[in-house]
């Protein structure tokens, strides 16, 4: 099978592109950058230059294939330029769809996200629930936005299924855009000693090798237009850390920040970016979701697409290895 | 103990009238919620009663239909029912030159703006019961304050509101019924005015709220009996600046404003 993925050197893409490549298929790997060091080497992996921003690369990439896995986002916290969010997220969503349309693409399995749901309230949010609160992230904003183009799609008869990982972990680089790796590759270097909030936020935690398999089942299972949480194990930070803690066996003296503090700090790095145009270390708008959980039911995937949650600790374990012994 | 509360919130499927209902019933008050068919009630209703130990009823009505507005008290009535707070917030937005939509949108517009709440306001007022105090809330907007084009319809539909608000609060005087009028500015509710909201900086910033704080800083001043709620402090100026201005200044302004885009 002749299978196009975009989003190639991302976290979830790359590891994607090897996954169905070692099952046999012939994986066109688009990417940007044909020599980015994230791209993994492998026969049945053929890195295409192009862009999903550029549509007439996404039309040269996508010819004869069967199938289409679009991962590719804008995921970082911040932008110089804040109408990239827009332009990669929803443009760019809408361009690989009409591609894939245009060239009788059978089946697309588009990367969404949990943040268009967000915080949650009381129990973990299934696919149904409704969103209840605004979207002041941008990242948020534009895959919800994403998932309205999407579903207009799959009214005119295009066969999508959309995935919605939560916080991925696992055996990867670590990018501006994967917190998790940052906290743990931070953790383990000595340098990360922050447990924002009281330590008692909880967030959804999935691990990289079940999200890939989570999208090859939805390409093989997923109902048309349906949507799929593909997350892991409900973790509060005080848990997180505990487990980081007794899997890497490295003790560090963990310093709690009161929200009120990081909101007040987050306010300041808002302004620097504003001024001189640097990334900021955090937002506001982040600043106020430690003040909330971000809980995820994978029951749907689980029951339709017999979907499986590796065991949190397990999964530390296997990225802190990863992380020692990839550490630059 | 408080008595059980309920409330009525039209156009609860989306944007602000999702918020009041997702604040009213984080306040335990039960509710019954009213909008199109197809909207998502039944999943909002749904998450709302497993997460707040209240009930959250749904009715799927065109409420531009004169039997909507009795179909909802008839419901109550046959759950024995008594409503306590009516939410009038459904309502239709546009921002066009007025050539440019038909005769049908401003019909079902000023339906939905104008009658509804009005219709709704009349039946409630007929089945309170005055022992216990009700209340009322106008979901106006800044745009029934300040005359600006291409909101011809949508503006003077709000300035009814406000008129009708203003006056129903002389004439509850001495009745246990509170009525509030809420005149937010802008609100990030849906899909478009979240593209269009991101692009705005300083002061037009500064309007713009999240649809779940209108919603908060709305039920607090209904419960306070507050006449009038502007959320945030840049409306307020400008509620305090429109006062002062004289018109012929604040037409300038908008003149000048339509000239620069084009």
């Amino acid at each position: 099978m002749k299978i196009l993925v975009t989003g190639a050197t991302g976290f979830i893409g790359r590891q994607l592109c090897l996954k169905l490549a070692q099952a046999g298929n012939h994986v066109i790997a688009l990417c940007r950058n044909t020599q980015h060091p994230y791209l993994i080497p492998h026969a049945n992996i053929a890195p295409i230059k192009g862009d999903i921003l550029d549509t007439a690369s996404l039309k040269a990439a996508i010819q004869d294939c069967d199938q289409v896995y679009h991962t590719a986002a804008m995921a970082k916290m911040w932008c110089r330029n804040p109408n990239e969010f827009y332009d990669t997220n929803v443009t760019g969503t809408i361009n690989v769809m009409e591609a894939a349309k245009a060239a009788g693409i059978k089946r697309i399995v588009y990367t969404s996200t949990c943040g268009v749901w967000g915080p949650t309230l009381k129990h973990p949010m299934t696919e149904d629930d409704p969103r209840v609160v605004g979207f002041p992230i941008a990242y948020e904003r534009t895959k919800y936005l994403a998932e309205l183009e999407v579903n207009k799609f799959v009214a005119n008869g295009l066969d999508v299924v959309t995935v919605n990982p939560s916080r991925v972990f696992g055996e990867g680089p670590v990018t501006d855009s994967n917190s998790v790796s940052k906290m743990v590759g931070g953790y383990l270097k000595g340098k990360w000693r922050i447990i924002p909030g009281d330590g008692s936020q909880i967030s959804n935690y999935a691990y990289l090798d079940d999200v890939v398999d989570g999208h090859i089942l939805s390409m093989e299972k997923g109902l048309t237009g349906n949507r799929y949480i593909l997350g892991g194990e409900d973790k509060s930070f005080d848990e997180f850390f505990a487990t980081l803690k007794e899997v890497s066996g490295k003790e560090l003296g963990m310093i709690k920040v009161p929200q009120k503090v990081i909101k007040f700090y987050s306010r300041i790095e808002a302004l620097k970016s504003q001024l001189t145009g640097l990334a900021p270390f955090f937002l506001p708008e982040f600043a106020d979701r430690i003040n909330f959980n971000q809980k995820y039911s994978s029951q749907k995937a689980i029951d339709h697409l017999g979907y499986r949650i590796t065991p949190f600790a397990e999964g530390m374990k296997r990225t802190v290895n990863f992380l020692r012994n990839n550490a630059n | 103990m408080k008595p059980l509360l309920t409330a009525i919130v039209t156009g609860a499927s989306e944007g602000l009238g999702k918020a009041f209902s997702v604040e009213l019933a984080r306040r335990g008050i039960n509710l019954l919620m009213v909008s199109l068919p197809g909207t998502g009630l039944n999943h909002l209703s749904t998450y709302l009663q497993k997460s707040f130990d209240v009930k959250a009823d749904y009715l799927e009505l065109d409420l531009t239909l004169q039997e909507s507005y009795t179909g909802i008290f008839d419901y109550l009535k046959q759950n024995n029912t008594t409503a306590h707070i009516l939410i009038n917030n459904v309502g239709l937005g546009n921002w066009d030159w007025f050539i440019d939509k038909s005769t049908a949108f401003y019909k079902t517009q000023l339906e939905l703006n104008v009658m509804t709440p009005v219709m709704l306001t009349r039946v409630f007022l007929g089945q309170v019961d005055d022992s216990v105090t009700s209340y009322i809330l106008n979901v106006g907007s800044l745009g029934g304050l300040f005359v600006v084009p291409k909101k011809a319809t949508y503006g003077a539909s709000k300035a009814f509101i406000a008129y009708f608000t203003k006056c129903m609060q002389l004439e509850l005087h001495g009745r246990n019924v509170k009525m509030s009028l809420l005149s937010p500015g802008g609100i990030n509710t849906k899909p478009e005015l979240l593209v269009m909201n991101q692009k705005l900086k300083g002061i037009a910033a500064a309007t713009i709220f999240e649809a779940e704080d209108v919603a908060r800083i709305a039920i607090d001043g209904l419960f306070k009996g507050k006449k009038e709620i502007v959320p945030g402090a840049a409306n307020k100026f400008l509620v305090t600046l429109n006062g002062l201005l004289p018109a012929f200044i604040k037409n300038a302004i908008v003149k000048r404003k339509l000239k620069d885009h084009g």
